[in-house]
């Protein structure tokens, strides 16, 4: 569907983008997720035509438009900020493209009613200003007025970072719902790793102008291909070399020489070891207490490290109170030390 | 080749190349050549025998002359305004904004009707009441007899007419600075224990210290270049005598022309001096407030009751003197021409004439004989001068304030599509140009520059020929207006947000139909302001209009300045009451202005939505109830 080929972008001496290959396929909903400044951004602004590679292509449809001007290339875009146009009411905003298009007014008015309902507004609120939306209304107008010049494919500039945290994760799931509806290709772009995980299909993940890593949400969670993306994705712990020995004097076959990580998920607090598995003995110096869960922070003499159990009210444990980890080798995600790749926390 | 030849003759490059030659026409033709042909003036001025005269000569001149009195005048009465319009303005501010006065929304608007009338209208507005026939004067002269009815003259008059008159920019911008105080700040301090002046002397103030110093140095660039009172209170500062010079001839006097320029240029030098200084203070920066959830101020009681029965006191004098002109002026501009002459309230003589309509004037002659002079009472709008000069300055200053819009918004476009780059750095300062120049300096030049047939550029015209005088006029009032038009349009070229047009691209909208549908109506609302406010400054200007003034040119300030001398006329018996009509006419106007700018254009879309809504539903609502009412009739 959407393929892009050594994708080279410049800003003046600055390389943004270095040698980009991604092959998005149709129907997917596909998620460009990094920290700021990874280059992501610069990404879907390349595909919709906003930026123009200094070298590289991007193929839609086995079509090179790499060059082919922005209102020409048939891919929607939905803005970080919706850029509902202020002046116009809801209507006059989806219909917007379709009068450029210099369509009969009957049959924009067919396809805006349609678009709106689809999209869940109502006739009243197309009525109104834009203004008088609500966060949540006005997303699905900036969804519907990309929609409804029937793109091929739609592209989202982190349409989520604008809302509060509940209404962002009710969103999160309608919006899947709308993609699966519409079954439009769908590239997303977050630097929220809780969307990107629930909401694609598969992910890129983006460091510093490269691609540290495609694959689906599991892939990238559970099978980190770089420390970035180990990092960068979910909390973590790196192991100290004495727990890594400790590890291995529990038959573990750790090396030492590689950088060691599992997720805190991953360990459990006084279970019974299973055979393989490593019993670590530390103290409780705090918790954090979630609600659903409760992070706690155990002291196991040569480093601190971070466990979650789920708060079902048998297994709480106080400060202090003296704790065993249990640690599965298997567990771990091991990396060659590089240093570039880590990721500030 | 054919690609490039293609590309070259496309709309938009042909559309650029227009637009580079219109603004550098503009720029060296309007701002650029008549300036520096002032500037050579100095260098060419001829002795009354024709023969060359050089610099040095005007220069002794100049310093042996009253001239050098001219500018220690003006530099007088900026220093003295400095302080007065400081003290009152800050006064008014803390007054209605800071401290727990009693009325204090009454107070405001008492305050703030300096902002529906000044100038010309203001100053005769005070005549009204404090020259030596005036109403108050009169009265003071009748209560104590040893009163000096001559006070409200030269550097006195001026000096109190511009400390009231010069308090709007107060009114607008310290208010808007110390509404923007973060209230938790004051707490702060109380809570540390500072009592309230010890909160206003060393929390609130130094916050206002950039806006006060902003203001400090506009009212002073405003006292040296005055020209509305000094003219008609009679003081000798520059810039009258700049325009007294540029109408004199060297058989008069010695070099009026290069001495007018020369005065000029000093003028010019001073504000430029002082701009840079407020430039390089402002790109300091200001206290910006770092709080993220910034507490509304709330209104300090004065705990002291001395201190408070003192300031309310001091509240409402002020309040007296800011409302007495408006509040004289509305009232006899309702009376009779013999009430208004004898300065004394007639409750049988109100009447209309003023505004509407002709009377003739019977009176006895020196031989007893009766004698009629056929419409010698006239209205503002039945009178054939007034109503002329009010036709004259509404289409100048409407045409001139259009024009300065349309430029700004075609130059504020191209500078923001060119926002790194130097070609729109140097649009941008070129539009900024007239700021540093007083506009005694832009239209003394105007009108020696143009007093000619030479000009290639436009015409071969003499543009201050006759008729042709209102071309110069639009073109002084639009190049005066640009600098200020750009700050404000500028502003709102900001809040359009880059994804908009990024938005009506992806749509498929080309650069022209993107501005037209998608920037122009965000902007516009701003645009209308700046118009109307543009319109408001312009169509009682005085400046300008003193220094083209003639036959063709006269604009209404004009007609109101020429209504103090026709009050001394028997033949044009209602002069001041159609004086007092005018100012009347022109606050509603400016208040009409100020209401459509701030009250309605301030809606957006929602707004009005909801209002039309609002507006539907009453009217829905009253349908019913005749309805129902008609019902119960027939029943």
């Amino acid at each position: 569907m959407i393929r892009l080929n050594d994708i080279v972008v410049k800003f003046g001496d600055f390389t943004a983008l270095h040698d980009i290959n991604v092959h998005v396929k149709e129907g997917e909903f596909f998620t460009f997720l990094g920290p700021s400044g990874c280059g992501k951004t610069t990404t879907l602004r390349t595909i919709t035509g906003f930026i123009e590679p200094v070298s590289g292509t991007v193929v839609v449809k086995d079509r090179d438009i790499t060059h082919v001007p922005i209102e020409d290339r048939n891919i929607g875009i939905v803005f970080q900020s919706y850029a509902l146009f202020p002046t116009m009411t809801v209507y006059d905003n989806i219909a917007f493209g379709l009068k450029i298009k210099k369509m009969k007014k009957q049959e924009i008015d067919q396809k805006v009613r349609e678009i709106a309902r689809k999209v869940d507004l109502s006739d009243e609120q197309l009525k109104k200003a834009v203004s008088q939306l609500s966060g949540g209304q006005q997303q699905r107008v900036a969804i519907a007025r990309a929609l409804v010049t029937g793109p091929a494919i739609i592209c989202m500039d982190e349409p989520l970072s604008n809302l509060d945290a509940k209404l962002r994760v009710q969103l999160r799931n309608e919006l899947k719902k709308m993609q699966k509806e519409f079954g439009i290709t769908t590239i997303y772009v977050t630097h929220d790793q809780e969307e990107a995980l629930t909401l694609s299909d598969r992910i890129a993940v983006f460091n510093k102008g490269y691609i540290e890593q495609i694959g689906t949400p599991n892939e990238v969670y559970n099978f980190s291909k770089t420390e970035f993306v180990c990092n960068f994705i979910g909390d973590i712990n790196r192991l100290s070399d004495e727990t890594v020995a400790a590890v291995n004097a529990a038959g573990g076959q750790l090396d030492p020489a590689r950088h060691n990580y599992v997720r805190l998920e991953r360990l459990h607090v006084n279970v019974e070891p299973k055979p393989g598995q490593a019993a670590l003995d530390g103290t409780v110096t705090m918790r954090e207490y979630y609600g659903l869960y409760i992070k706690y922070y155990i002291d196991l003499g040569s480093q601190s490290i971070k466990v979650i159990e789920k708060n079902d009210g048998v297994r709480i444990y106080e400060e202090g109170q003296q704790v065993q980890v249990i640690l599965d080798p298997a567990d771990v995600m091991a990396y060659e030390p590089s240093g570039e790749n880590e990721v500030e926390k | 080749m054919n690609r490039t030849l293609d590309k070259k003759l496309h709309p938009e490059w042909l559309l650029r190349i227009f637009g580079i030659a219109f603004f550098a026409y503009l720029f060296f033709g309007f701002m650029l050549l008549p300036c520096l042909n002032t500037l050579a003036s100095v260098f060419r001025a001829k002795n009354p025998d024709g023969t060359d005269a050089g610099p040095f000569a005007v220069i002794q001149f100049f310093l042996a002359g009253k001239m050098s009195k001219n500018i220690w005048n003006s530099l007088k009465l900026a220093v003295c305004l400095v302080i007065t319009v400081n003290v009152v303005g800050v006064s008014i501010v803390l007054l209605t904004e800071y401290f727990d006065i009693k009325g204090a929304k009454i107070l405001r608007m008492g305050y703030m009707t300096t902002m529906i009338y000044s100038g010309v209208a203001l100053v005769t507005g005070y005549m009204f009441l404090y020259a030596g026939d005036g109403m108050l004067t009169a009265a003071l002269k009748n209560a104590f007899p040893d009163f000096n009815g001559e006070w409200f003259s030269g550097f006195n008059a001026v000096l109190f007419t511009m400390t009231f008159a010069c308090t709007s920019n107060h009114m607008l911008f310290l208010r808007n600075a110390i509404r923007g105080i973060d209230y938790n700040t004051v707490e702060a301090a109380r809570n540390m224990g500072a009592n309230p002046f010890k909160v206003l002397w060393k929390v609130v103030l130094p916050t206002l210290i950039p806006t006060l110093f902003s203001l400090t140095v506009m009212t002073f660039i405003t006292g040296l270049c005055a020209m509305s009172a000094p003219t008609l209170l009679g003081y000798d500062s520059i810039n009258p005598e700049i325009v007294r010079l540029a109408g004199s001839s060297s058989v008069d006097e010695a070099f009026p022309q290069a001495r007018a320029a020369l005065l000029s240029i000093i003028l010019a030098m001073f504000t430029i001096v002082l701009l840079t200084v407020l430039s390089a203070y402002e790109c300091k920066g200001h206290y910006l407030s770092v709080s993220k959830t910034k507490a509304k101020l709330q209104k300090q009681k004065i705990t002291n009751p001395v201190a408070n029965v003192l300031a309310h006191i001091y509240a409402y004098i002020l309040f007296i003197i800011y409302m007495t002109p408006v509040v004289m002026i509305i009232v006899f501009s309702f009376q009779n021409y013999s009430a208004i002459r004898a300065r004394r309230l007639d409750f049988s003589g109100w009447t209309l004439i003023n505004f509407f309509g002709t009377q003739d004037y019977t009176y006895l002659n020196d031989r007893g004989r009766e004698k009629t002079v056929v419409g010698a009472i006239s209205g503002v709008f039945s009178n054939e001068k007034t109503l002329g000069g009010i036709k004259l300055s509404f289409l100048l200053s409407a045409a001139a304030a259009a024009l300065a819009c349309v430029i700004v918004v075609v130059a504020c476009n191209y500078i923001f599509k060119k926002k790194n780059k130097k070609s729109g750095l140097i649009l941008e300062y070129a539009m900024l140009f007239p700021w540093l120049l007083p506009t005694i300096l832009i239209c003394y030049s105007y009108r020696t520059y143009f007093n000619s047939n030479d000009i290639w550029y436009v015409g071969y015209q003499n543009l201050y020929y006759k008729e042709n005088v209102r071309l110069l006029i639009i073109m002084a009032y639009t190049v005066t207006k640009l600098p200020f038009s750009l700050r404000m349009i500028k502003a709102s070229f900001y809040s359009i947000d880059e994804e908009l047009e990024d938005a009506a691209r992806n749509l498929g909208s080309g650069g022209l139909r993107t501005f037209m549908r998608v920037k122009l109506p965000i902007i516009l609302p701003s645009v209308l302001a700046v118009f109307a406010l543009n319109f408001n400054a312009l169509f009682t200007e005085y400046d300008m209009s003193y220094t083209f003034h003639k036959p063709e040119g006269t604009t209404y300030a004009m007609v109101i300045q020429g209504m103090l001398a026709d009050a001394t006329r028997g033949s044009n018996m209602n002069a001041l009451g159609r004086r007092c009509a005018s100012t009347v006419f022109i606050m509603v106007v400016s208040g009409l202005v100020l209401y459509l700018v701030y009250g309605v254009g301030s809606r957006d879309l929602g707004d009005r939505l909801e209002i039309r809504d609002r507006r539907r539903k009453r009217m829905e609502a009253l349908r019913a109830r005749f309805r129902k009412a008609e019902k119960t009739e027939s029943a």
